[in-house]
């Protein structure tokens, strides 16, 4: 089930023009070796929107979200068949250049991972990979950055300390800031929160609620609390295989496969 | 469907269903008293009605806060979560069916067993009959999760409004006849009117019963039954 029926397209309230799709998966196949890790799936990731990606152990979210950056082409006997459409281009392509895939596709991992370099530094490194700016310019992006990843006030007065002295909360927000210093298209968030206090959880909750104003953006949670509070859609993936797809709202009130339904209610997984 | 891995919660659903069928059982006990207090004014049974419905009450309130621990601490989602919030509602509307039935057995104190017409206590025990089986219905489609059942429930709200209707009329011609029977027909029409409330609780437990299985709302197009002369509010 890859389009969001006419009944959960009412439930959720939509309007009559439909988001703009800013990534299609086509028939997505992906191995690790043999062993068949996604099976068929077709999903749209809409711009400007939440995507959440649910689902047991070993489903394969977090495996599609590596497929979304090519972030599985690090790794040897790893390969993708079908087709990912970022704004029409299949970034699956053997001639899609990797480095400015990544900077459109940015990623955040689920344990924060800061550079061994100072806070500006952190930020600095990645934007001149892909742009010469002036010190003022860089000046200004780190700013900016650090602005978008609501960490600015707290750091603004020790740019020079490393990246490692911050909390982790701070470290994840930090590697958010990274992230959108490339200005990026889409964010690929996995797992974000996971090694985080509740309050440093509520405030990226809260960042990927304003981030979406700008980027499209796809989270893959174990926490099904989080996926219903932080997204737009849902999908829940099962085996290899995209079980349902919808809108977040009825999917947490009135899901239509009985697995999605057993699965965020706890029935199993 | 299949256990939660976590069984305590499946303990308390069973523990939330039973407490709401216990709530129930005592409302339908009230109702059977109300049509024992009709046919026997000489009984006791108008006093019984009053008395239980503190119970009823109590039994609500434990319910809700079953439910407030359960929503804190479980987080229900989908076919979880409305069940949860059906049931609060569900026994509200029970509790109204209660307070219906202890309204009624007050005003069939107050009236006494002189100078009640049979005809018409026939008609307002038809009446309270009929209000009884929809609710104890409804509570049985709501254990056997049968919508089917449910829905048959809602339907059949218009028979019991046309038997209101058919009453109303019933007292407007008696007490045109003669001017002492009013004070005796403005309590029958206010019994009449509390029975045919009963009738309305059991259409929106019906509702919800509904909503805990197919997640749909129904319209809000009830049936109606016949409301000729316009003197009929409902």
């Amino acid at each position: 089930m890859t389009e969001i029926s006419t009944a959960q397209k009412l439930e959720a309230g939509a309007t009559a023009v439909s988001p703009d799709v800013r990534i299609s998966i086509n028939n997505l196949e992906f191995f690790y070796g043999t062993s068949k890790a996604l099976k068929g799936i077709n999903l749209p990731l809409y711009a400007n929107q939440v995507t959440a990606f649910i689902g047991p152990s070993g489903c394969g979210k977090s495996t599609l979200l590596r497929v979304l950056n090519r972030m599985y082409d690090l790794y040897p006997n790893q390969r993708a068949e079908g087709e990912v459409l970022l704004d029409g281009q299949n970034i699956l392509a053997g001639d899609v250049d990797l480095n400015l895939l990544r900077a459109r596709v940015g990623m955040v991992f689920q344990k924060p991972t800061p550079f061994p370099m100072s806070i500006y530094e952190n930020i600095a490194f990645g934007v001149r990979l892909y742009e010469k700016l002036s010190k003022a310019d860089m000046d200004v992006r780190v700013e900016q950055s650090l602005n978008r990843a609501a960490l600015w006030k707290e750091v603004k007065d020790k740019l020079t300390s490393s990246g490692l002295s911050l909390s982790g909360g701070q470290q994840q927000r930090l590697c958010i800031a990274r992230t959108v210093a490339v200005k990026p298209e889409v964010i690929l968030f996995d797992e974000p929160c996971s090694a985080l206090d509740p309050i440093s959880t509520a405030r990226i909750e809260e960042l990927i609620d304003e981030l979406k104003a700008d980027y499209t953006i796809a989270i893959v949670t174990h926490n099904m609390q989080q996926a219903s509070r932080v997204s737009d859609h849902t999908a829940f993936m099962y085996l290899g295989e995209l079980m349902e797809f919808g809108h977040t709202k009825a999917m947490f009130t009135r899901p239509q496969n009985p697995k999605t339904q057993d699965y965020i209610t706890g029935r199993f997984g | 469907m299949s256990q939660h891995t976590v069984a305590a919660f499946d303990a308390e659903l069973k523990e939330l269903r039973a407490a709401v069928q216990m709530m129930a059982a005592t409302v339908d006990t009230q109702m059977q008293h109300l049509a024992e207090a009709i046919e026997q004014p000489e009984s006791d049974a108008a006093q019984r009605i009053v008395a239980m419905d503190r119970s009823v009450d109590r039994m609500q309130a434990d319910i809700e806060e079953t439910i407030v621990q359960m929503i804190a601490r479980r987080q229900p989602v989908a076919v979880d979560l409305r069940e949860i919030i059906a049931t609060l509602k569900i026994i509200a509307d029970l509790e109204r069916v209660g307070d219906m039935a202890k309204s009624c057995g007050k005003r069939l104190l107050v009236m006494g067993a002189p100078g009640r017409q049979a005809e018409t206590m026939s008609t307002l025990l038809s009446l309270a009959n009929q209000a009884r089986s929809q609710v104890v219905d409804v509570m049985a489609a709501f254990t056997a999760r049968d919508a089917d059942a449910a829905l048959e429930v809602w339907r059949s709200d218009s028979t019991t409004d046309n038997l209101y209707t058919a009453l109303f009329r019933e007292l407007l011609t008696y007490m045109m006849e003669d001017p002492r029977n009013i004070s005796f027909c403005t309590h029958l029409l206010f019994c009449a009117k509390n029975l045919e409330r009963i009738g309305d609780h059991a259409t929106n437990i019906a509702e919800n019963v509904i909503f805990i299985i197919t997640g749909e709302q129904l319209g809000t197009d009830r049936p109606k039954g016949e409301s000729p002369t316009g003197s009929v509010v409902r």
